[in-house]
């Protein structure tokens, strides 16, 4: 694998606070932002249910391959150099569970920190 | 010569001889690890065994030096006898924790490498087609697909 493409909300601020993060971090593999919903998404990814990328953070590999929620945040913590360590542990069975209630409680209270541009 | 100089010889001789033990098994065994973490060349990890193997003599010896002195007067053996043990005996803890020092180096040199090639930790939900942008040949992929 070689590019992560990371589908995220430009219309949350945090969102852009974590994707500018996300981008400054020294990589094992590249991650490429897109906007979800966009024109660009749309073109690139047909096939892709695009209302559910603006509902959770979904992230595609270079060959296809979609992750959604809790695993599109590990995949971008696998991606970088300093925290793969730590993607590999929260993925354990027994912590997952745990990773998926924290990212969809933060994915429903985003917008507490202001939409884009307000 | 008198107890003291014996100690002294007994003792370099004996510290030494255990620095040159440890220090070969270290270089003997660390190899295997150390080929693994540098992906079978052998030549990067020769030159990396011998460059830690150099610094652990330096540090052993050195310090078996710097400890030779007694500081007391030895009248009889069982004295000699008592003064080498307590020498020989602070070398033994040294090396040991020299040891485990370098074991500790070696495993941290190894998880580094080991995550370089961690797969993904989750596995996907899904596969969906990718449309390559206009001028597909120019996307990286596919451009390495072609290379390779």
């Amino acid at each position: 694998m070689r590019t992560l493409t990371v589908l995220y909300d430009a219309n949350c601020n945090l969102c852009r606070r974590v994707k500018a993060w996300l981008g400054a971090q020294t990589k094992y593999v590249d991650l490429d932002f897109v906007a979800a919903g966009s024109a660009d998404a749309a073109a690139r990814y047909p096939l892709l249910d695009h209302p559910a990328t603006l509902k959770e953070l979904t992230v595609v590999s270079d060959n296809g391959d979609y992750y959604r929620g809790a695993k599109a945040w590990l995949m971008c913590l696998w991606a970088l150099r300093e925290y793969r360590g730590w993607a590999i542990r929260f993925s354990a069975p027994e912590l997952m569970p745990f990773a998926r209630r924290f990212v969809v409680r933060v994915s429903s209270l985003r917008f507490r920190f202001g939409y884009h541009g307000s | 010569m008198n107890h003291i100089v014996y100690t002294y010889i007994f003792y370099l001789l004996v510290s030494v001889a255990l620095t040159v033990w440890v220090a070969h098994t270290l270089h003997k065994n660390g190899r295997v690890f150390l080929v693994d973490v540098f992906h079978g060349n052998d030549a990067l990890a020769d030159s990396v065994n011998h460059l830690l193997v150099v610094g652990f003599y330096l540090i052993n010896l050195g310090y078996v030096t710097l400890a030779l002195k007694l500081g007391y007067e030895v009248a009889s053996a069982q004295e000699a006898i008592e003064a080498l043990s307590s020498k020989v005996g602070m070398v033994l803890v040294v090396l040991g924790a020299m040891h485990f020092f370098n074991l500790y180096v070696f495993s941290r040199i190894r998880r580094r490498s080991v995550l370089t090639y961690a797969p993904p930790p989750v596995l996907p939900d899904g596969c969906t087609m990718v449309q390559e942008p206009a001028g597909s040949a120019q996307a990286p992929y596919r451009q390495n697909m072609v290379r390779s």
